[in-house]
């Protein structure tokens, strides 16, 4: 009886390396991570006291609470609309993002064909070229498309610049699918398409939830090429709305702050929910 | 697969076609381009602005040590649990999710002449380091220096904690028996094997110096005082859209692109001599 006991492996957790003295070291850190919630406290600060609090004193706790400022910003500055199209924009980029990269990926992975590998070099060899230097052409195309000031214009180009970078991370993401799994679907019948819906997809839910993190960040927050290509209120994005609240309103500091935490809250949500895959993703583009 | 390669090839690679083709020509964007060969390229040479712009993109450049070194320490504390580590992990990177535009307005707000932060130094008896922060190149470009290195740290910590996870533990174990201090851990068994995340963290925090400044330049200073805070992306934005000068711009983006490529290339390069 015993000796099978101590035969028997013990499921061994590894225990990290800790360090002798935390103490120094987690001020240190705590220091860094109250840098980086400061902006938040300061529009939260600043967008819930009145124009007169903030004309009194800049700093510290609001001696009054108000949302008004959120009001003048969401109804007299169409951060409401802005907000929409934020909304609009960014859901497409993903969206379509989604199926060209899974489809491209599933292409580059599992189906063999000629100039595979030449196309697969192709499509990355982009993802060293810095998008906006490339702003005197793509605006020029626009316009000759006939997209520009549309919702199009961005959407599809959010979804082009990145597309190197996702369509690597689900061929990566593919390649480590085994292939006997297809083999067998194919020995039962299943066509390429079978295949990728009943197989491929339902498998690659983390990868997808990497996908969609890295283009909400990138989608929701980007700003030249909707600077460029965004000219009416009817359809422009955050990013490039709330700048109007800094010139229309010289003094209203209130519903600008409000207008920036509008525009950030919905990104931070986002990334407290799927932070565990954008690790993820950049794990995988580190170390693979 | 085909939808990919149609949008790659329509928005990246016919682009980066055009520009290539543009910069050698003077074309304001709507008449046809007419061919001036290497014209631009000789009056780019020659503009002391361009220089300017350059020489402010190497000054944010000066954020590449910086990023390379602190965020590894932190990285490291954080890669040995000391106690809170997940908390840190994921308030690190918050810095990064804000809208770059988001940064870019704060900052000039905090920093303006009757601002929070000239207040706040006044309230606690240092009035005397009161200053008009983005009145003159000198304190801007430090401030927007520290902004830059601010808002992608997380996301270099995150890369190195990436690295740090793929090592094998039994090497820190055995150090440690050994009886090396955290420091000597650190730089003789972690640092050695993160040199594929020490070429990404080098590649990334460079272009980003050269070629992702343009929202923080607009949002802060709008180039100025004057021109003395322009960088490379700015000037390419002025000289098309303000000055229909698209051809030049055209011009300006390849040569920044390949400055790009050149230290990135040297940068990978020396990494791998040091190897062998």
């Amino acid at each position: 009886m015993t000796t099978v006991e101590t035969v028997t492996p013990v499921p061994q957790r590894r225990r990290r390396l800790r360090m002798r003295h935390p103490w120094p070291f987690v001020g240190g850190l705590a220091l860094l991570c109250i840098a980086g919630v400061l902006p938040l406290l300061f529009m939260a600060a600043t967008a819930f006291r009145t124009q007169a609090d903030w004309d009194e004193s800049r700093i510290g706790l609001p001696t009054t609470f108000s949302f008004a400022a959120f009001a003048r910003a969401w109804n007299d500055a169409n951060i409401g609309t802005y907000f929409r199209n934020s909304a609009i924009v960014t859901s497409s980029t993903v969206a379509l993002t989604v199926v060209c990269a899974t489809l491209a990926g599933y292409g580059f992975s599992k189906l063999r064909w000629r100039l595979r590998g030449a196309t697969y070099l192709f499509v990355l060899a982009w993802i060293a070229i810095p998008p906006l230097l490339l702003m005197v052409p793509i605006y020029v195309e626009m316009v000759q498309l006939g997209l520009l000031d549309t919702y199009g214009a961005v959407i599809f180009l959010y979804t082009a610049l990145n597309l190197p970078f996702n369509v690597y991370l689900m061929t990566a993401f593919f390649r480590s699918v085994p292939d006997e799994l297809i083999e067998s679907a194919r020995v039962d019948g299943a066509g390429i398409h079978r295949i990728f819906f009943r197989i491929l997809v339902p498998l690659s839910k983390p990868a997808l939830a990497t996908l969609v993190i890295f283009n909400i960040l990138w989608a929701w927050n980007e700003f030249l090429f909707a600077l460029l290509m965004l000219q009416s209120d009817s359809v422009k994005t955050l990013t490039v709305g709330v700048l109007q609240l800094q010139g229309r309103f010289t003094t209203d500091y209130p519903a600008l702050m409000a207008g920036l935490l509008i525009t950030s809250l919905p990104v931070i949500v986002a990334y407290l929910v799927f932070q565990r895959h954008l690790v993820r993703g950049i794990v995988a583009g580190a170390v693979k | 697969m085909v939808p990919a390669l149609v949008l790659v090839v329509m928005f990246v690679g016919y682009p980066f076609a055009s520009i290539v083709y543009h910069a050698f020509t003077r074309w304001d964007g709507i008449a046809p381009a007419q061919w001036v060969g290497f014209h631009n390229f000789e009056v780019l040479w020659h503009d002391p602005l361009f220089r300017r712009s350059l020489r402010n993109n190497a000054i944010f450049a000066l954020s590449v040590p910086i990023q390379v070194v602190l965020p590894l320490l932190v990285a490291y504390v954080i890669h040995r649990r000391v106690p809170g580590w997940r908390f840190f992990r994921s308030t690190i990177f918050l810095p990064a999710v804000y809208a770059t535009v988001v940064i870019g307005i704060i900052t000039a707000t905090v920093l303006q002449l009757n601002g929070p932060l000239n207040q706040a130094l006044g309230s606690v008896g240092l009035g005397w380091l009161k200053h008009e922060w983005l009145g003159s190149a000198s304190t801007s470009l430090p401030v927007i220096l520290v902004v830059l290195v601010w808002t992608n740290f997380g996301y270099n910590v995150l890369l190195y904690l990436a690295g740090m996870s793929a090592i094998d533990p039994t090497l820190e174990e055995a150090a440690r028996i050994d009886g090396a201090s955290w420091l000597r851990i650190l730089f003789s068994v972690i640092t050695p094997n993160l040199r594929r995340v020490l070429e990404i963290v080098l590649v990334v925090n460079t272009i980003t110096a050269f070629a992702f400044m343009f929202a923080y330049i607009y949002t802060i200073t709008n180039g100025g005082p004057g021109t003395d805070t322009y960088v490379s992306e700015f000037y390419i934005y002025q000289q098309a859209f303000t000055n229909q000068n698209m051809g030049y711009a055209a011009a300006i983006g390849v040569t920044l692109v390949l400055i790009v490529l050149v230290i990135g290339i040297f940068q990978i390069r020396i990494l791998t001599r040091e190897r062998e």
